[in-house]
């Protein structure tokens, strides 16, 4: 028979009608950079040094270098050993990548004068599998972890209080917070701080602003980490974004300076989105960003594409390219905080799969961040996954016996910390003369999802109280003072202790977190020593008990009965 | 401090085995900061920065596990700790793209060598100029 014209299938109408259907897919387009990792126009491996200067990096010599080509040289890469690690063939270099008796130093060492070509070589030779195989060994913190966004659609404090305290209970390491309404910041920021020490004292939480403003919160202790200092592939696109690689390592040296733990933020199809990716493929142009920060002296990066994550994605093997920029992340012994962040696909299937290559093997942070909110609430454009998906991500760790950084808590554990929280901040507010918080508005934070579930907010009196607490320099020490003052002095407690974090400067080193007692861990004192089978992090023992726990699981001896 | 004590892996974190090595800005042992001290009102912001000391400490550590740019990061920033907060944030701004003159940034690197003994940073701004003369990014005559 012929087909009649016009006419479609039951099965098709019920494809089209696939959520998958409503995400972009595009036809590579080299010339323009809009192509993942296999592109004839990226340059060709190639490194000389003369009088311990490196002279010529990837085809280009000095006099034709780009100001990332000339940062790189002068501080990424180690002049010493590049021309004689860069003749290692890159199959020899992909095989140690993904062979457990390769130590990672040893894998490191290698890496360390490896030009941004050459490594895109090497990479290319690995599957997702593969991928993952590395990652697992050359994440640089032993212990995996998570992060979440606590944001607000109305920049509500309380909301973002309550959120922060569920989500530090559930087990996330950091917290981050940005703003609709930029003005809300310094209220949203104390929220954030307040809550997060209520759910489990020692998490981290940071405000994502302007750089400048970015830093001022940090300064004053409100915030204790930084992470939105983006940097570029392109020289271009790096000054579009009003810096240099100089300046940003300028700012990388104030972080440091005042105490506070710092990572860049860079990505896959940040270039080609900012329409200038000079011809050469994502991955290539995300390998520069890394060997960027690296040159830089920060300890650690957000990439795995974050807010561009639509373009990689709509391409052929975008995802395994997203995969394989965190394993240079890490392979080139920085933090990396892995993306999984910003809403990605209308397909439930495709964002869990999206997941897998950070999830199985483990990263530093699995998500950069996972919403602690319900995605409409979410101020960083969504994430890929949120609080609806809670008793999903549980179920595929207990599944997998993997540890993404999360557990289930039981129902009254959360209301009692959501409350608390609010209580908290309550409190603080009063203590320094900002706007109100009704018990109404704590008696809604208990029990909300987003923030249509609580009272509006006076907006204008917020922000002339957000400006009050800019003008009369309210820092993290007035906060423990107002803690302690009115009766919160566990709160205050644990905010104090974090802190006095910075006089020590042991969370500046590299991947570094606080435990629940308050222990720094890092790639120092927690490094990754995966060596194969029966080697390195392994899910057993309490933690493995905590991750078997789920909303409804039946019990063994009684079949009527559910434990959880 | 007189010279550096040889630090290992094995000492960190400083808060917990090398908390004799720590000291706050105002001179005060980790452990004079405690709640009691907060409430009587003897702590204050300066008392909860890094000391350029304990920087120079965290670059040892860094050195020993083979860090070297995160080390050289740390000794920028333990220069750092002697600029004023509003100047730090103004060197910054003056490091962005078409911001300064060459002539500006010589004069933030001496500012930064001769008043504040910052070398390294003082480099790194030498540096940029350099580059920025070379790659068209100073500020420009009408700018």
């Amino acid at each position: 028979m012929t087909t009649t014209e016009g006419r479609r299938s039951k099965r098709t109408e019920i494809l089209e009608a696939r959520p998958v259907n409503l995400d972009g897919f595009v036809e590579e387009w080299p010339e323009k950079g809009l192509v993942a990792m296999e592109s004839d126009f990226d340059p060709t491996p190639s490194v000389r040094v003369e009088d311990g200067r490196i002279v010529e990096l990837d085809g280009r010599a000095r006099a034709d270098f780009d100001f990332m080509d000339t940062f790189i040289a002068d501080h990424a890469l180690d002049v010493e050993t590049a021309e004689e690690v860069n003749a290692i063939p890159s199959i020899e270099i992909a095989r140690m990548l993904v062979d457990p008796r390769a130590t990672r130093d040893e894998v490191i060492a290698v890496g360390r004068g490896l030009t941004p070509a050459k490594i895109l070589d090497v990479v290319k030779l690995m599957n997702v599998v593969e991928i993952m195989m590395a990652m697992q060994k050359m994440r640089a913190r032993r212990t995996p972890a998570n992060q979440a966004h606590s944001t607000s659609a109305k920049d509500n404090p309380i909301q973002v209080a309550a959120d922060a305290a569920e989500g530090a209970l559930r087990g996330f390491a950091e917290l981050e917070t940005t703003l609709g309404v930029v003005r809300y910041a310094p209220l949203v920021a104390i929220a954030l701080q307040v809550g997060g020490q209520v759910g489990r004292g020692g998490v981290l939480t940071q405000c994502a602003l302007e750089e400048a403003t970015e830093l001022e919160l940090g300064m004053r202790g409100i915030t204790a980490y930084a992470e939105t200092i983006s940097v570029y592939g392109t020289e271009s696109v790096f000054v579009d974004g009003d810096d240099t690689p100089w300046s940003k390592t300028f700012l990388a040296g104030a972080y440091a300076s005042r105490g506070i733990k710092m990572r860049f933020t860079s990505g896959t199809g940040s270039e080609v989105q900012m329409g200038n990716a000079e011809g050469r493929s994502m991955l290539y142009l995300e390998i520069r960003c890394i060997l960027m920060a690296k040159g830089a002296g920060v300890q650690g990066l957000q990439n795995g594409s974050i807010s561009c994550i639509g373009v990689p994605g709509a391409v052929p093997g975008g995802i395994r390219a997203v995969a394989a920029e965190n394993l240079i992340a890490s392979w080139m012994d920085l933090e990396c905080a892995s993306g999984n962040d910003q809403s990605f696909s209308h397909s439930s299937m495709r964002r869990v799969s999206r997941a897998l290559p950070q999830l199985l093997p483990g990263t530093d942070f699995v998500c950069s961040g996972y919403s602690g909110v319900p995605n409409a609430d979410n101020m960083f454009a969504g994430s890929n996954f949120d609080v609806e998906d809670y008793d999903d991500w549980n179920t595929i760790q207990r599944d997998l016996q993997v540890d993404g950084g999360l557990r289930h808590v039981r129902e009254p554990e959360i209301l009692q910390v959501r409350e608390k929280a609010a209580r908290a901040l309550q409190a603080v507010f009063a203590e320094l003369d900002l706007p109100p918080i009704t018990d109404a508005e704590v008696e809604a934070a208990v029990y909300a999802h987003g923030s249509g579930d609580y009272p509006d907010r006076d907006v204008l009196e917020d922000l002339k109280g957000a400006q009050a607490v800019m003008d009369r320099g309210v820092t993290g020490l007035d906060l423990v003072k107002a803690l302690e003052r009115t009766g919160f002095h566990d709160v205050a407690e644990n905010l104090l202790t974090v802190l006095r974090q910075r006089v020590s400067g042991d969370l500046l080193q590299t991947s570094a977190i606080l435990t629940d007692d308050f222990v720094p861990l890092s790639a120092i004192n927690d490094a990754n020593d995966y060596g194969g089978p029966g080697s390195g992090y392994r899910l057993e023992g309490e933690r493995w008990e905590q991750l078997k726990k789920l909303r409804h699981v039946t019990s063994a001896e009684n079949p009527e009965t559910e434990v959880s | 401090m007189t010279t550096a004590p040889d630090l290992g892996p094995g000492d960190y974190p400083l808060s917990v085995n090398r908390q004799d090595l720590l000291r706050t800005p105002t001179g005060k042992p980790l452990s004079a900061l405690t709640m009691d001290a907060v409430v009587a009102g003897e702590i204050t912001a300066e008392d909860l920065r890094i000391s350029a000391e304990t920087l120079q400490l965290q670059a040892a550590l860094a050195e020993s596990v083979h860090r070297r740019q995160l080390a050289q990061n740390f000794r920028r920033a333990a220069e750092l700790t002697a600029v004023p907060d509003a100047e730090v944030l103004a060197m910054y701004n003056a490091l962005r793209p078409r911001a300064s003159s060459r002539e500006a940034l010589i004069s933030i690197a001496e500012n930064l060598e001769s008043k504040y003994h910052a070398t390294v940073c003082g480099a790194l701004v030498r540096e940029a100029a350099e580059v920025y003369e070379r790659r068209d990014l100073l500020a420009r005559e009408e700018d």
